[in-house]
């Protein structure tokens, strides 16, 4: 009754209710329908982002390293130690040069296949350490031994010639 | 009047329900795969295998698709349950 007395008495109705005749229930529900259509939204969504990137694949490749590129003094880097550098191309990649034994030397890029933090040699463990999260990269051939990181760390070539290091793309190819 | 549509809807008062719990269950199916493939798809193309890349859009592309296509058979609203109470 009191229902019926107010819909037929509309100016008793107070101001905000009469500017806002919607329930806060119709407004903050989320139907079934409502759910169905996002996820249909979703869906579409989730194929656009594959599509990206295969188009980033496909029209951005990453470019192997070109040519040698000089890296330091062979006498500067003692056995067992680690030496950091920079090559600069389209962007600049941060590398590590190794010296594991006399005359055996790796080089890998410095970033992390989990979160691309820094690695580091570990002379003690014999291993790279990506000290972020305990992730550890074979010194040797760069696969991943324990961790987080789904993929092995890119390894370049290392050549030695007159004393001095340099690094170039690695020509094995690598099937995984 | 009674018409060929509000009779199904009496004699199968469930019918609803059921035919937009089955549109829920293979959207979110559906989108659990897309999301596996673009998982795969991140991973494998770092690795530089494109061709992975490419078949996961086209099996991606394929379920969105069918997602939008399930969308057309969404019940509509119980219209007459709303004129009712007026």
């Amino acid at each position: 009754m009191a229902k019926k007395s107010s819909h037929d008495h509309p100016e008793k109705m107070p101001t905000w209710k009469s500017d806002f005749p919607i329930k806060e229930e119709q407004v903050t529900h989320v139907g079934r329908r409502e759910f169905a259509k996002f996820l249909g939204l979703l869906s579409g969504t989730l194929a656009l982002g594959n599509g990206v990137i295969v188009i980033k694949a496909l029209a951005f490749p990453a470019k192997p390293l070109e040519g040698e590129h000089f890296v330091c003094n062979a006498d500067e880097v003692a056995v067992g130690e680690m030496f950091q550098f920079e090559i600069a191309g389209s962007k600049v990649i941060p590398y590590i040069l190794i010296h594991l034994e006399e005359n055996v030397w790796r080089a890998f890029e410095q970033k992390c296949t989990h979160l691309t933090c820094a690695v580091r040699y570990r002379k003690d463990l014999g291993k790279i350490e990506c000290p972020c999260h305990h992730g550890f990269f074979s010194a040797d051939t760069g696969e991943v031994l324990q961790g987080p990181p789904p993929r092995p760390l890119p390894r370049l070539e290392v050549v030695i010639r007159d004393g001095k290091v340099y690094v170039r793309e690695e020509k094995q190819d690598q099937t995984v | 009047m009674s018409d060929f549509r509000r009779s199904q809807n009496e004699a199968h008062p469930n019918k609803t329900n059921t035919l937009m719990t089955a549109i829920i269950v293979l959207l979110i199916l559906f989108v659990g795969i897309q999301i596996w493939f673009l998982f795969g798809a991140l991973n494998n193309a770092l690795q530089g295998n494109i061709y992975f890349a490419v078949t996961t859009f086209i099996g991606s592309f394929l379920l969105a698709l069918a997602s939008l296509w399930l969308l057309r058979y969404l019940p509509d609203p119980l219209k007459k349950s709303s004129g009712k109470k007026k």
